[in-house]
């Protein structure tokens, strides 16, 4: 303990005085503070572990702009990111290449390699992007199932309630979304909860509060599952993808070049309803992040 | 004789108060919530209907007992006792309470106490804080309840009898990086009071001996104060991670761009100023009488500065650790966010899956924490003031 605060005081101080850290050949793994970075963050470990890789684990290391930080000064060596925040990261957010999963994936994986010497694995089929979900019951009577079902719809009078935050009305996601497809939000049919999450507007959802039949959500939200609302599809590719996609130091996967082979079949495995379910078992029944991701594992038989 | 019965037939100011607010709230507010998972809003359950009547009467019949003797006993033990009682039937309730209402193996459902519970468990809090008062115990008798409430309250905790809440359900899946975080939490606030103390003393005689620094000095550090802890924390990276990547070796002893070292210097300097303006405060406050004995007696500069002005000063110096020590264990939060760890990594959790039992699992702990450091230092404060018997 008295060592520990002597080290603190150490560091604190600037002195270069203490001793040198071990050089560690262990991976070591990170993630951001949600639940689904963690969880396939989690996985991809034990996954390593398994294949008698070591590992460090540094999961729930921080907010986005420090895990990513993070990997480029090479004090973590991989983390699960999303394809779509490269555009941000790289400052060509207005990219149409972030629309379309390959594309994105592939203009990302380019730029990150040229410029910080990070390789993009194979990123998961889903997208944790804003998208709307409906009611199932409401879905089946009026046949919606794409975002130009709903489009339809509601041009032709369907009674629509829709609970979102005030970010999502205002910040230009909702007016792009009524560009592409073209349709209209009254005010009325909206409801907008200010500072509203996705819990917020779900629960609107499910307990038809004000009539609502219609929530903001994210792809790959728990939430969705637990209320039994139905993503629309994106049909015309109006959102960027947010596709997972784990992200490694090229150091560290020259020393181990198994890491890509080993993390391919568990990413192909991920779809929309897979990721849903998982992330549903720690959001909403409060699972053991590390219980559900062996579970998944030894279910998928990645792991004896 | 009566003078006795006159003092005890009063009506107690503070006691009345309390017993009307916890008597509000048992039959107002619910007193326990049923979720049918961690995220959705809850559903407040009757007592009646989930416990036999005998032991919900049994219940109100205590918290009336002590409400009925915070309003008219005088007697500081009584009230001390009778608050104790009253907050163990209050836990033993929401225990059994949380047994009662969870399925046999269902992992799903969340019992988390209600408003009437928290409420019930202020009031008596205030009642034995009030009782602890007015028994005016030294520093000292202070330090051992609150080893014997934190000995208490762990024995409680690992008992099981209070498994079955959201709170202990959130300890359960998290059991494996508690203890981890709590070390991190800890280790943070004091090395940052710690290596400030070392700068901030210096400077603060510095400042005492040359009056002509300390204006700049207080500005610059109240300058500093007024920065945002989080914008502080962001403002830090870049200088460290630039310094890490220019000179060899100091990424290795752990100062980087994210982590313990921006952590530990926004604390660190957030703690100076307290430290420094006490510092000057308490060396001020040595009067030039006691100085002149002490050199008359023949001792040098640094004797009298050593033996003389800081022992006189250090309770004044002392209070100013304990703001700041105080100060850091909650400043200690935001650094979960650039990757230092510590308890709010479950509070940014909890924030993030919108689990508010996630983030009291960070924030109970902190305030506990914070709580008992201050009756420690308080402690240490006023036995170094008594006069030495």
């Amino acid at each position: 303990m008295v060592a520990e605060i002597l080290h603190c005081l150490i560091v604190s101080a600037i002195l270069v005085l203490g001793a040198a850290a071990p050089a560690h050949a262990a991976v070591v793994v990170s993630s951001k503070l949600s639940s689904e970075s963690t969880m396939i963050g989690q996985m991809i470990r034990m996954l390593l572990n398994a294949a008698a890789i070591p590992t460090v684990d540094r999961t729930t290391l921080g907010a986005t702009y420090v895990v990513r930080k993070a990997l480029i000064v090479g004090e973590i060596d991989l983390y699960v990111e999303y394809t779509g925040n490269a555009g941000f990261f790289f400052n060509i957010p207005a990219d149409p290449a972030w629309k379309d999963l390959r594309k994105g994936y592939e203009l990302g994986a380019k730029l990150d390699y040229q410029t910080n010497h990070i390789v993009w694995l194979t990123p998961a089929n889903a997208s944790n992007t804003w998208a709307l979900a409906v009611r199932k019951d409401v879905a089946r009577a009026n046949h919606l199932r794409t975002m130009s079902d709903f489009a339809r719809w509601v041009s032709t009078g369907g009674n629509v309630v829709l609970a979102c935050s005030a970010e999502f009305a205002n910040a230009g996601t909702l007016r792009s979304l009524e560009r592409t497809y073209g349709f209209v939000l009254r005010s009325d049919q909206m409801i907008v909860l200010a500072g509203g999450d996705t819990s917020a507007t779900v629960g609107a959802a499910a307990a038809q509060t004000n009539g609502t039949n219609m929530a903001m959500v994210y792809g790959t939200d728990g939430n969705v599952v637990a209320a039994d609302l139905l993503i629309l599809e994106d049909d015309k590719h109006d959102q960027p993808i947010y596709a997972p996609v784990p992200m490694v130091r090229e150091a560290a996967l020259k020393t181990y070049p198994k890491i890509a082979v080993i993390v391919k079949p568990l990413m192909e495995s991920f779809d929309r309803d897979t990721l849903q379910q998982l992330n549903a078992r720690v959001q909403i029944n409060g699972e053991s992040i590390n219980a559900v991701a062996e579970d998944y594992l030894k279910s998928k038989h990645l792991l004896q | 004789m009566q003078r006795t019965l006159t003092r005890q037939n009063t009506i107690d100011p503070l006691g009345a108060l309390l017993s009307l607010i916890g008597c509000a709230a048992l039959f107002l507010l619910p007193f326990v919530v049923f979720k049918m998972n961690r995220v959705v809003p809850g559903t407040a359950r009757p007592l009646l209907q989930i416990l036999p009547p005998w032991a919900v009467f049994g219940f109100y019949a205590a918290m009336l007992l002590v409400a009925v003797i915070a309003l008219i006993f005088a007697s500081a033990r009584a009230r001390l006792i009778a608050s104790l009682v009253g907050v163990t039937v209050l836990i033993t309730m929401i225990g059994v309470a949380g047994d009662a209402l969870t399925p046999a193996g269902n992992q799903v459902v969340r019992v988390s106490p209600g408003a009437a519970f928290w409420i019930l468990l202020l009031c008596l809090g205030l009642m034995t804080a009030d009782a602890i008062t007015r028994l005016r115990p030294g520093p000292g008798l202070r330090v051992l309840f609150l080893v014997l409430f934190a000995t208490v309250a762990a024995l409680v905790l690992s008992s099981g009898l209070l498994d079955h809440l959201s709170i202990m359900r959130e300890y359960q899946v998290n059991a494996g990086v508690f203890a981890r975080e709590a070390r991190q939490h800890v280790l943070l606030a004091l090395g940052s009071v710690s290596a400030a103390v070392l700068v901030a003393v210096p400077a603060g005689i510095l400042c005492h001996r040359v009056p002509r620094l300390r204006a700049g000095m207080l500005g610059t550090l109240n300058l500093i104060q007024t920065i945002p802890s989080i914008a502080l924390f962001g403002i830090l990276m870049v200088p460290l991670g630039a310094l890490a990547a220019a000179v060899p070796g100091v990424a290795t002893v752990g100062i980087r761009g994210i982590g313990a070292a921006p952590a530990v210097l926004a604390l660190f300097l957030y703690s100076l100023l307290p430290i420094v303006a006490n510092t000057i405060v308490g060396l001020g406050r040595v009067s030039s009488a006691t100085v002149d004995a002490a050199r008359g007696m023949g001792l040098t500069a640094w004797q009298i500065l050593t033996d003389v002005e800081l022992i006189l000063a250090f309770p004044v110096i002392l209070t100013g650790i304990r703001i700041v020590l105080v100060q850091n264990i909650g400043l200690v939060t935001v650094a979960a966010l650039i990757g230092a760890g510590g308890f709010g990594t479950f509070v940014f959790q909890g924030i993030s899956q919108t689990a508010i039992d996630l983030v009291l699992l960070g924030a109970l702990p902190i305030v506990a924490l914070a709580f008992s450091s201050a009756v420690l230092l308080d402690a240490l404060v006023e036995a170094l003031n008594r006069p030495a018997r």
